[in-house]
C-alpha cells in the first residue's frame, strides 16, 4: 500500500502549502488546498477497504484538476499555483500505483482456476 | 496445459530470449537508484531556475550552465509548461522510479500496462529529453554539465529498461497471434486472467534461450 501512503504525505504537503507559500489570506487557495486534500486522503483511505480498493483512481481526477487549476487560474501561475502544478503531475503517477503493489494481482494469486 | 502447472509462486523464472527474468527485483531496483540520482540532479536545477540557490554547480563549463537554465529557450519553455523544465525533469525521473518500483517479478505478464507505461516514460520520453538537451547546445550556444549527466543517466535507463519492455511486448504480441481476438489482447494487457492468457506465456517462457 505504499501508493497510498505517499498519497497521503502528499496530501498532508498540500494541506501545508498555503502557509508554505504566505498564500493563506486568499480563501479560495487556503480551503481549496485543504478540500482537495481532505478529498485525497478520503479516496485513499477508502482504498484500503476492500469494497472500495479501487477509489485510488478517483485521485486521478483530481489531480488533472489540480494542474488545470494551477496551469490556469492566474497567468503566469504564481508559485502557490506551480505548486499545484507540480503536485498534480505527482499524484498522476502515484495513484496509478495498484494497492499491493509489489504482490501479483489478486486473480494471479491461487494456483487452482 | 492448466493454471495448476504455473504455480503463482513461481513468479521469477527467466524469460527467453533472455536467460535472466527482466522483471526480477534485481533488475528494476538499480533502475529505480539511478532514476533517483538523476531526480535529485534534476531538483538541483530546478533549484537554481526557481531563484532559491545563486548558481547551478558546474565543475567543467563554468557559468556555462547558468546561462542555459536561465536561457530564453529555457524561458520560453517556462512559459509553456507554467512551471520550469528541470521541475518537469524531476517528476519524469521520479516517475521512472515509482514506475519501475511497483510491481511484482512477473509484472511483464500480470501488469503489461505498467510495463509499457513504464517504458513510455523510460524509453520516448527519455530519448526526446537526450535530443532537446543536445539540441539546446546548439540553439544556445553553451554547455550545462548537469543537463548533460542526466542525459547521460537517461540513455543507461533506457538500455536498462528495454528488455522488459520488450519481454511485455513479445506476450502481448503472442496473445494477438495465438488468438487474433481485440478481447483476450485487451484482457492481457489489463492482467485480466483466463486459461489461453497463461498458455501464451507459457510459449514465451519455453522459447529458447538466445
Amino acid at each position: 500500500m505504499w501508493g497510498r501512503v505517499v498519497e497521503i504525505m502528499t496530501a498532508v504537503w498540500l494541506a501545508a502549502s498555503p502557509f508554505v507559500f504566505s498564500s493563506q489570506s486568499d480563501p479560495a487557495i487556503l480551503w481549496g488546498d485543504l478540500l482537495i486534500a481532505l478529498l485525497i486522503c478520503i479516496l485513499s483511505g477508502l482504498s484500503y477497504w476492500p469494497p472500495t480498493r479501487h477509489a485510488h483512481l478517483l485521485i486521478l481526477l483530481v489531480a488533472i484538476g489540480l494542474i488545470a487549476w494551477g496551469r490556469f487560474a492566474v497567468l503566469p501561475p504564481p508559485p502557490e499555483h506551480q505548486n499545484h502544478i507540480v503536485v498534480g503531475l505527482f499524484l498522476l503517477m502515484i495513484a496509478l500505483i495498484p494497492n499491493h503493489a509489489s504482490q501479483p494481482p489478486r486473480v494471479w494469486q491461487t494456483t487452482a482456476n | 496445459m492448466s493454471i495448476a502447472s504455473i504455480p503463482a509462486q513461481d513468479i521469477d523464472r527467466p524469460v527467453p530470449p533472455y536467460s535472466h527474468n527482466p522483471s526480477a527485483w534485481s533488475q528494476r531496483i538499480p533502475i529505480c537508484l539511478l532514476a533517483f540520482v538523476a531526480a535529485a540532479i534534476s531538483s538541483h536545477l530546478a533549484l537554481y531556475q526557481w531563484g532559491f540557490i545563486e548558481n547551478a554547480w558546474d565543475p567543467v563549463f563554468g557559468g556555462a550552465s547558468n546561462r542555459v537554465l536561465k536561457s530564453d529557450t529555457a524561458m520560453s519553455m517556462y512559459r509553456i509548461l507554467g512551471i520550469h523544465d528541470a521541475a518537469l525533469g524531476v517528476l519524469a525521473y521520479l516517475g521512472d522510479a515509482i514506475l519501475g518500483f511497483a510491481g511484482s517479478p512477473r509484472r511483464w505478464q500480470y501488469r503489461p500496462w505498467l510495463v509499457i507505461l513504464f517504458g513510455i516514460d523510460v524509453i520516448p520520453l527519455g530519448i526526446v529529453s537526450v535530443v532537446l538537451v543536445v539540441l539546446q547546445a546548439f540553439v544556445v550556444g553553451d554547455w550545462c554539465f548537469l543537463c548533460l549527466v542526466t542525459a547521460g543517466i537517461s540513455l543507461i535507463l533506457v538500455y536498462w529498461a528495454w528488455d522488459e519492455v520488450r519481454v511485455s511486448l513479445t506476450y502481448l504480441w503472442i496473445v494477438w497471434k495465438r488468438n487474433h481476438s481485440k478481447r483476450m489482447l485487451w484482457d492481457a494487457f489489463w492482467g485480466n486472467r483466463n486459461d489461453e492468457l497463461d498458455r501464451s506465456a507459457e510459449e514465451l517462457l519455453s522459447r529458447e534461450v538466445s
